[in-house]
């Protein structure tokens, strides 16, 4: 699966999109530690010009979940990457 | 360029870095999580030409344990070290005690003097921005009398402490909110979430600014700007419009060339060289700037002109001639995208900036610019457009009257002084850098010149140097030794500036004069040949000085009265001197 959201995440931790999916966590990536997790939310916040309150950040514990938070906000994923 | 081009290009940089050794290296001590700054601060360098930064972090919230030992947070190799702190973060329980705070600022600034002293490389500390506590809203009615005086009276405290400390940079991160808006600079979700304030933009602007200090120290500022005249200095073509028809004056758009010309104006003040390139009448454009009541920069305020109908290029390479500087410290601004294209195609290593066709975006064409980054600005680089002024004149003279008048019709004046406090800077910066007229080259880092200058035994003697044309400047040094009866040359040495002029002369016969006021019958010194100093071999010989070649010295007695060139006028400053 390759889409905005994928290219974002590969970007950010420099990992392979092919590797990511929506389990894609801290747990499981070395990459996603909490440097990367400031990075991530600078990213997504300025690839789709929306703004997380601090408790989407602090559910933001996977690929899926940002995922979810985007599509509550009427963010489209799936056109672009 | 946005936020995350710049941490994309610093995340390729790091997967493409790999085994390349850093070639500078930056640690940062932060009150507060600092690692955001690494991305801006890495791509700045790598755009000002270091091939692999490294920026490393000391645990956050630590900075007085830092400043106490470094070496157990940061490696040995560091270049410089960064502290990045605010009042709310440090001393939380001061803030609001006028008292209690001024005293936790002094505690705090002799932590970073115990750095400076055993860290040898570059330190920046940030000037603490404006509290973001409940205590100084910004809103609140007190905050005039409390929140605003209290923040102005630590921050002037905390510049003077820092002031007095030599070689500290700083930094203000107040500055950097301001410009960006603070509600754009902070962001109080990460604050709470990563004990962080601020906001990728701010981080940015950080970078950038920390990247321009740090580069200061080692990257060569540009030296020269050279400009346009028709819609760069002023508004229109003069040789159309004619004196009344251009813009320049007190409204716009005469007046947004003026602002340009004051900014112009301020950089000339710092040493930077202006000069003209203009395709005009030479009696046209000499009329504006002679005549115009509303040009704020003069003839005097440039060191070159290159008016004429020939190509920019010629005058470009003309200037950079006649100034002694390469065209790789030129910066060309003109309106003219023609021109400017084929100035880029032929002399690639021009900076080349256009001159926007909207004057008040002209105004601030070169405001934030790091082009002209000084690392500090001597009172010797103030001087420079006036000293290039004088020279030039200088070889005029010369090219038509014999050597023997054109010395005689200089109006020599000399001043030889026992250096002080506020000449040791020069008088350093001389000794570490003049090559060819130096007797010993003997280098000496500031503070042993200063400690020489307070020693009884010792004489560090400063020499200036003007004529009708202008002032060289402190050119002369010269460090004198009494051992016994002896006064030892220990160095003696004079600025390329400053020969030609027969002031070697002068000043070896005010030594000798000083070689008796210190009790000494003779004077003796010796040649240290180098690769450079050949010019200097028979200096002593040239003076009447004999050789004892068994000590490998040149001597000759001391004399209340030397008997100097009669062309030059000395002025003797000695405490004790005859």
């Amino acid at each position: 699966m390759s889409d905005a959201l994928i290219s974002l995440f590969s970007e950010v931790l420099d990992v392979p999109a092919e590797s990511l999916n929506d389990n894609t966590a801290p747990g499981n990536t070395p990459q996603w530690d909490s440097l990367a997790a400031m990075r991530l939310v600078a990213a997504i916040e300025e690839t789709f010009a929306v703004r997380l309150s601090s408790r989407e950040i602090m559910k933001m514990s996977s690929i899926g979940f940002a995922r979810r938070t985007l599509l509550d906000k009427n963010v489209k994923l799936d056109d672009a990457g | 360029m946005t936020p995350a081009d710049a941490r994309n290009r610093w995340q390729k940089h790091r997967a493409e870095a790999g085994a390349l050794p850093a070639d500078i290296r930056i640690a940062v001590a932060g009150s507060m999580t600092a690692e955001p700054l690494e991305p801006y601060l890495g791509d700045y360098l790598l755009r000002r030409a270091f091939r692999n930064p490294r920026v490393s972090f000391g645990p956050f919230g630590q900075i007085p344990q830092i400043c106490r030992d470094y070496k157990s947070f940061f490696t040995e190799d560091t270049d410089a070290i960064v502290l990045l702190w605010r009042l709310e973060d440090m001393f939380a329980a001061a803030l609001e005690d006028p008292a209690a705070l001024l005293e936790a600022l002094d505690a705090f600034a002799a932590a970073v003097r115990d750095l400076r002293e055993n860290f040898a490389g570059t330190v920046i500390v940030s000037i603490p921005p404006y509290p973001s506590t409940a205590a100084f809203d910004p809103s609140s009615l007190d905050q005039p009398a409390f929140g605003a005086a209290l923040h102005a009276r630590a921050v002037e405290r905390w510049i003077s402490r820092m002031q007095q400390i030599s070689r500290i940079k700083l930094l203000d991160l107040g500055a950097l909110e301001r410009k960006l808006g603070t509600d754009a600079a902070q962001d109080p979700r990460k604050w709470f979430l990563y004990r962080q304030p601020w906001t990728e933009a701010f981080w940015h602007a950080a970078g950038r600014q920390l990247g321009r200090i740090v580069a200061a120290e080692t990257r060569s500022a540009k030296k020269c700007i050279v400009l346009d005249a028709d819609n760069t200095l002023w508004g229109g073509i003069i040789g159309e419009d004619g004196m009344e028809g251009i813009a320049l004056g007190e409204d716009f758009p005469g007046s947004a060339y003026r602002a340009f010309q004051k900014h112009l104006l301020h950089l000339k003040n710092k040493g930077v060289l202006l000069a003209v390139a203009s395709r005009n009448n030479e009696a046209d454009f000499f009329e504006v700037l002679d005549t115009h009541d509303a040009m704020v920069l003069k003839r005097g305020d440039f060191a070159a002109f290159q008016v004429h109908w020939k190509a920019k290029v010629d005058s470009i390479r003309t200037i950079a001639k006649t100034l002694n500087i390469g065209t790789d410290a030129m910066v060309f601004i003109d309106d003219s995208a023609k021109e400017l294209a084929e100035v880029q195609e032929r002399l690639p290593e021009v900076v080349c900036l256009h001159a926007p066709g909207d004057a008040a975006d002209l105004a601030n064409l070169l405001v934030g610019s790091d082009l002209f980054d000084l690392a500090e600005v001597t009172e010797e680089d103030k001087k420079r457009t006036g000293m290039i002024i004088a020279e030039t004149a200088r070889r005029e003279l010369q090219d038509t009257v014999s050597e023997e008048d054109f010395k005689a019709s200089l109006g020599l004046e000399m001043t030889v002084f026992a250096a002080q406090k506020q000449h040791i800077a020069r008088v350093a910066q001389l000794i570490n850098k003049t090559n060819q007229f130096n007797l010993t080259t003997r280098r000496r880092r500031q503070d042993e010149v200063e400690k020489l200058a307070g020693d009884p035994r010792c004489r560090v003697i400063g020499m200036e140097l003007k004529d009708k044309y202008g002032d060289y400047g402190l050119v002369g040094v010269a460090i004198l030794e009494k051992k016994e009866t002896t006064c030892v040359i220990d160095t003696l040495l004079m600025s390329c500036r400053a020969l030609g002029r027969d002031a070697e002369t002068a000043f070896i016969g005010v030594l000798a004069e000083q070689a008796a006021a210190l009790g000494c019958k003779t004077i003796e010194g010796c040649y240290i040949p180098t690769a450079k100093n050949a010019v200097v071999k028979g200096f002593y010989q040239k003076h009447g000085m004999t050789f004892d070649a068994a000590r490998d010295v040149w001597t000759m007695p001391s004399t209340a009265t030397a008997d100097l060139p009669a062309h030059i006028r000395v002025t003797r400053i000695f405490g004790d001197a005859p």
